[in-house]
């Protein structure tokens, strides 16, 4: 539930694009005043243009989750200038695909610190001002790899599965208080992180027997993620907590 | 989310005279779809006042859901009345608590009829017209149940457990045309069904016990369920919401 007056006051990690970017958007039309943050910070001032271009308000800061004291500055601003923060949508990661057995601990290292413990970062910040007011939601992104595990990406379902078990933990912890967290667990949408270092030529050739697998015989949207972060992230999913929503095209059911 | 995105959906709710049926009945109806309940009693609520004057009255229909000429009788007819399906909701259900070696198996082949066979028969009946238009959104309402199980109740949780697979194997089956399955897992919910079962100091503890520190109410069901007919879910299918505050996380 959304406490205090004003409009609500929502943060996205990882707006820079994709289905953060997506996720900005949606969340801006529907009036919620937004602070962004990217690593990337043209495709952050590409999600504020687009923003703007409806009369949308958004803040933006280049954030690393990884580093910590960058992340207590950037929420501390955020609550300093909105005096609160309602929701959250911890999102930002990255890949690096790799054969477990041949895998540089350097690119094991940076799935676990960007997605978990950048995201452990996040909510463990935001969490002291929700308990206080005791009042938030969170959503995680999570990934169906995190059910049905990753061939060649040991580092990306480790970080991913991880998510989802940190998901569960804090809304266990937090449900007492008033604060929901639940996660997402999207299949394969059409983003910079899935086509990440593909030819236009091999990305045709890859969406196209990808697709013909799905069940729905094509690749999501990062809108069709926003509407589902939209819907956990408002009083419509006030007694849905601790789970994983997936908007996969029936590529996983569990 | 857009109110009108309802209007005009013919949509069918089995279950549809009381409890979370009878309340998505009427939220349906007063966004402006036409709709027709199958249920074996008639409709207990008075009227919530959020009911639309202009929009099309619900049509109650009294059937058996395990009754396999009736059900395509009425999908027929309902088709054949409103040019076709959009919607179908399954919610109708029966309960009653058995110790396991009490349980005969008239109980147990009964509750199989209609909380999944009835779920079988209708969509089966539904696909044949939302094929037709491909176009079609269908929620199955399982519960908690199935995956915890519960003391007393062997043949609920095993017919509600059947939802998932069914629901599962069926939206497979029809992805590709523009048909989304999906299902709902509610936790304990305020509605007559566990009243007839639970004391009110039992419904209390388990509200104490809850992670959210109540139990379900039909709004947080019917909220679900909109999510899931609605285009924001378009990338769902043969997925299961669990809306349980947090007393069950698988």
């Amino acid at each position: 539930m959304v406490s205090g007056d004003g409009a609500t006051v929502t943060i996205i990690t990882g707006a820079g694009s994709g289905i953060g970017r997506a996720a900005a958007l949606r969340l801006a039309r529907r009036g919620d005043r937004l602070a962004l943050c990217d690593l990337d910070e043209k495709g952050l001032r590409e999600t504020a243009r687009q923003i703007e271009g409806f009369s949308g308000s958004a803040e933006i800061a280049v954030v690393d989750v990884r580093n910590r004291p960058g992340v207590e500055n950037w929420c501390a601003e955020v609550i300093q200038k909105y005096g609160k923060i309602d929701y959250v949508f911890c999102n930002a990661g990255v890949n690096a695909r790799g054969q477990a057995a041949e895998m540089r601990l350097a690119d094991w290292t940076l799935l676990l610190d960007t997605h978990l413990t950048g995201t452990f970062h996040v909510c463990q910040t935001v969490l002291r001002d929700m308990v206080e007011r005791k009042a938030g939601a969170i959503v995680i992104s999570s990934s169906d790899f995190a059910i049905v595990g990753m061939r060649y990406g040991a580092n990306y379902a480790a970080a991913k599965t991880g998510l989802y078990s940190l998901t569960k933990a804090l809304a266990l912890e937090f449900a007492p208080r008033g604060i929901r967290v639940n996660a997402i667990g999207p299949g394969p949408i059409d983003t910079p992180l899935l086509r990440g270092g593909r030819s236009p030529a091999e990305w045709e050739e890859f969406r196209r027997e990808y697709e013909s697998r799905l069940p729905m015989k094509r690749l999501g949207k990062p809108e069709e993620v926003a509407a589902v972060v939209d819907f956990l992230l408002s009083d419509r999913a006030a007694y849905i907590t601790g789970q994983l929503l997936h908007p996969n095209g029936g590529q996983v059911m569990w | 989310m857009p109110s009108n995105e309802h209007t005009g959906r013919v949509t069918v709710i089995t279950g549809g005279n009381s409890g979370i049926g009878g309340a998505i009945a009427d939220r349906l109806q007063s966004e402006g779809a036409k709709v027709s309940v199958l249920d074996l009693k008639p409709r207990t609520k008075d009227g919530p006042s959020s009911v639309s004057l202009q929009a099309p009255p619900i049509i109650s229909h009294q059937v058996d859901v395990s009754r396999e000429s009736d059900v395509d009788k009425i999908f027929d007819a309902i088709a054949r009345r409103e040019g076709g399906i959009d919607y179908l909701v399954c919610c109708a259900a029966v309960f009653s608590a058995r110790p396991f070696l009490e349980l005969s198996q008239e109980d147990w082949q009964k509750t199989l009829e209609i909380n999944l066979t009835g779920c079988f028969l209708c969509c089966r009946a539904a696909l044949r017209h939302m094929r037709a238009r491909g176009f079609g959104r269908i929620v199955l309402f399982s519960s908690m149940l199935a995956r915890t199980g519960g003391i007393n109740c062997a043949h609920y949780s095993a017919s509600k457990g059947g939802i998932l697979g069914l629901a599962r194997s069926f939206a497979l089956e029809v992805a590709h045309e523009n048909i989304r399955v999906n299902t709902i897992s509610p936790g304990v919910t305020d509605t007559p069904q566990p009243r007839a079962f639970l004391s009110q100091e039992e419904l209390q503890a388990r509200a104490a016990g809850n992670p959210l520190g109540r139990i379900g109410n039909v709004e947080d069901m019917v909220q679900a369920c909109l999510f899931l007919l609605a285009d924001e879910s378009s990338y769902f299918t043969g997925q299961d919401i669990r809306v349980n505050g947090g007393a069950n996380l698988w």
